[in-house]
């Protein structure tokens, strides 16, 4: 019993590991092993026990695991530049230019930018994956659709984001997405339709109530458009993602995990 | 499909309901319409809070730039010329021909793009899309569904043209014809 | 060397370039038997051995490296937000690649017989989450987090010019992944292109479990026994999405003209082009006559022709060609199944249709915003 214990091993050993961490100590059988990933909040995403195929990257590819971590690290540094970005017309392209010049480890805003890039294209070849497995069959077929959901409203996030700077690039973008929806069939005032719509001479779709209006805020874009798009962007949207998110890791558990040979 | 497949894609119900109690008693038929009642107000409540959510994101006042510009003198205008002094400022193109002026707006009609006059090609050229306009406004390629709207032109008392871009006038709609579509000079 | 770039200046042309796609892609994703036969003894199935791979990527990696040395070239790719679709085609191939590679292995092996490679016997061949998983999570948590950090410091985000909405800049691009619908926006119009085909891209994938409900094939790479859900999925995401995408974003120049990859992009190349409704085509050209002044009666050959394709032709296609499909999914299913091809089939259609016949619109009702 007079075996020398490391640090490390005294630490796990102690009360306060003990409290955080049950059981304690270094997990080293398979029961103790079990009950690591059983006991924590974040580990018990995952079942105990997994096909051999499921920790193969030929296999799984990472993309799932690889969007939901740009998830995280687009939350983290989108926190970090709301502390010095104004969404308003006078400020926002001024604030962006001091992003890189004026803050210490100016990279915040590549990250982010760069990080939504590679989260669109993580969704997509989890997608990819999903399909060459055949992973959308039967009982999956609803967790398809919510993945369905997930890649829109991660494409609906990179888009509002995409205003945000308030360069050329971003209002002309923006200004052909908000046109679309203008001529969205009856509810645009300039799609097809929206003519139907009217009692007598008075147009109830009209430039100031249709569609686009309620997406920019404006019969043109300006303050107001920049305002909404910040919102949705920083709140709106990832309110909503975060729920389709919660549905869809519960399912892939409850629809029998990662899909296996049967 | 064999037999093995199919149990193992079942999905059990969760033990923890164990036996659930099948029989439930009947709800007596007077009940039945004061619940109708109720989740017919339930349903036109939640219609209305939507409604008025959706409501919300209109405004009744806006805050847009004036809509309404003095364009100074019709002999500032060169015969047969695209001027695109009011481009920057109003979005307007003021073209002059032969009879007299129009005020184009500068809203490509495909999707709202500012296109660039090309006077080598004598043609308004939509860099997203690649659609084109004649002088005119009437639109000959690309995508562009229609031709480019017109504003209201007017004259002021002190012979100063004024343009209203809150009236506009569609040609397929055949208001170039109307008076105010175009300031004869 | 400079006929090699203009060899493919030319053969970038979207009429050269989709035509080749296209031929060639039921033979390298073959849709049915007779395609799969002839993919075997072409030997196409080389592409997803190693080699095939190798030569794939070299390939890529050759011409691009080639191309860097223009300055046309260089200025499109290297622009900061078409460095990731530069990446994305690598990856694309990649994973194709991966995804192939494994499901011919698949099929071999279950022609022979044998359990596929995914195949486990549970409960024995199980591993344990910890630590199993949660070391390659950690491990590729760690690279990618150091890749991130890499890119970050190593390319700038673009910033333009402040906004000025009385100059659009040319070309003006939505941003990359909306390229492929920006491109379908030439060809149809915006409340089509922009709201109800996006629309039915969302459904059409919703849909895809619903429809394809074989449930064999689920779990593991195979490509044999699903060719022509496969097909029909691979060829909606690479070629009408991905292959669109990179059009858009390399090939598209000043006012939406196309350039080839080591042409000039000079915005004052003029085209002379105009298009033509089917209305104009059929009363002006054919029957030599102007239009008729009635709505309904000058859009009737294009109303008839729409008619014939979504509603008669799908009802033709179920007593015939179709059949097998209709008996196997069903009224419902059928409808919607075969609506999504033929109006996907339909993007091709117009794009050919406009490069050839200079047409703008089947139907055209500009007085009611309606124009297909």
């Amino acid at each position: 019993m007079s075996e020398k214990k490391s640090i490390l091993e005294k630490i796990s050993e102690g009360q306060v590991w003990k409290s955080i961490f049950r059981g304690g100590g270094v997990p080293t059988t398979r029961r103790q092993r079990m009950m690591v990933v059983l006991n924590s909040v974040f580990l018990h995403l995952h079942p105990v026990r997994l096909p051999k195929h499921a920790v193969k990257l030929k296999f799984t590819w990472c993309m799932g695991g690889l969007s939901f971590f740009l998830f995280l690290i687009l939350t983290i540094s989108g926190i970090l530049l709301m502390f010095y970005y104004r969404p308003t017309i006078e400020y926002a392209y001024t604030d962006i230019i001091d992003l890189t010049e004026q803050v210490p480890f100016g990279i915040m805003r590549e990250i982010h930018r760069w990080g939504a890039h590679a989260m669109v294209i993580a969704v997509w070849l989890h997608m990819f994956r999903v399909f060459m497995t055949g992973s959308y069959k039967p009982p999956r077929e609803f967790n398809w659709s919510v993945g369905v959901i997930l890649l829109v409203l991660t494409l609906l996030l990179s888009f509002t984001g995409y205003l945000l700077p308030w360069d050329q690039l971003a209002i002309w973008a923006i200004a052909v997405g908000s046109n679309m929806a203008g001529a969205t069939p009856f509810l645009g005032s300039e799609g097809p339709g929206a003519s139907l719509l009217a009692i007598g001479d008075v147009n109830f779709i009209t430039k100031a109530s249709d569609a686009r209006f309620g997406l920019i805020g404006g019969r043109f874009l300006g303050e107001a458009t920049l305002l909404r798009f910040y919102v949705l962007h920083c709140i709106g949207l990832p309110f909503i993602i975060m729920i389709f998110m919660a549905v869809h890791f519960w399912r892939i558990r409850k629809d029998g995990g990662i899909s296996t040979p049967v | 499909m064999s037999e093995e497949v199919k149990t193992k894609i079942r999905i059990r119900p969760p033990a923890a309901l164990g036996k659930v109690q099948e029989e439930i008693s009947a709800p007596r038929r007077s009940i039945i319409s004061w619940i109708a009642v109720g989740w017919l107000a339930f349903v036109a409540a939640a219609g209305g809070f939507f409604t008025m959510i959706l409501r919300f994101f209109f405004p009744n006042v806006l805050f847009e730039p004036v809509q309404t510009f003095r364009a100074g003198f019709p002999d500032d205008y060169t015969i047969g010329e695209v001027d695109l002094r009011w481009k920057e400022k109003f979005g307007v193109w003021m073209v002059r021909n032969d009879d007299g002026i129009y005020a184009l707006s500068t809203v490509c009609t495909h999707l709202g793009c500012t296109p660039n006059w090309q006077p080598s090609g004598q043609k308004f050229k939509c860099p997203c899309h690649g659609s084109g306009f004649r002088i005119t406004g009437i639109h000959f390629e690309g995508p562009a569904p229609r031709p480019l709207e017109r504003y209201k032109i007017t004259l002021a008392d002190n012979g100063e043209i004024i343009v209203d871009k809150t009236q506009k006038y569609q040609e397929e709609k055949g208001q170039w014809n109307d008076p105010e579509a175009f300031l004869k000079v | 060397m400079e006929g090699f770039k203009s060899l493919i200046n030319y053969i970038s042309n979207p009429t050269i370039l989709f035509t080749a796609i296209l031929v060639g892609f039921p033979f390298v994703f073959p849709p049915n038997d007779w395609f799969y036969n002839v993919n075997k003894k072409l030997k196409i199935d080389k592409l997803w051995t190693k080699k095939g791979l190798f030569v794939m990527v070299a390939v890529t990696i050759v011409f691009f490296v080639f191309g860097l040395g223009d300055s046309d070239f260089r200025s499109i790719v290297l622009k900061p937000d078409n460095v990731p679709i530069s990446g994305l085609i690598i990856l694309l191939i990649f994973f194709t690649w991966l995804s192939m590679s494994q499901a011919y292995e698949n099929d071999k092996l279950m022609d022979e017989g044998k359990p596929v490679d995914e195949y486990y016997e549970a409960p024995n061949d199980k591993v344990l989450v910890w630590p199993d998983l949660v070391y390659v999570e950690l491990i590729s948590l760690v690279l990618f987090s150091a890749f991130m950090l890499i890119w970050s410091i190593g390319l700038p985000a673009p910033i333009e010019q402040p906004a000025n909405p009385s100059e659009s800049p040319n070309p003006a691009k939505a941003p990359w992944y909306f390229l492929g619908l920006q491109e379908m926006l030439v060809y149809y119009d915006p409340w089509y292109a922009g709201v109800v085909l996006p629309s039915l891209i969302i459904v059409g994938l919703m849909a895809i479990p619903y429809i394809d409900r074989d449930p064999n094939g689920s779990g593991f790479y195979s490509y044999k026994n699903r060719k022509l859900s496969a097909s029909i999925y691979l060829f909606g995401w690479l070629v009408l999405w991905n292959v669109l995408i990179v059009i858009g974003t390399f090939l598209r120049g000043p006012n939406w003209g196309f350039f080839g990859p080591f042409e000039y992009w000079d915005s004052h190349r003029l085209e002379a082009l105009t298009n033509v409704n089917l209305s104009e085509l059929f009363y002006v050209k054919w029957l030599a006559m102007g239009l008729p002044s009635n709505i309904l009666l000058r859009e009737a050959p294009g109303l008839i022709i729409m008619f014939i394709i979504l509603g008669v032709l799908p009802v033709l296609l179920a007593k015939t060609l179709l059949k097998k499909f209709y008996d196997e999914l069903g009224y419902s299913r059928y409808a919607i199944f075969v609506s999504l091809m033929i109006l996907g089939v339909l993007l091709p259609v117009k794009m050919y249709l406009r490069w050839f016949f200079n047409l703008k619109y089947v139907i055209s009702m500009p007085e009611y915003f309606f124009n297909f």
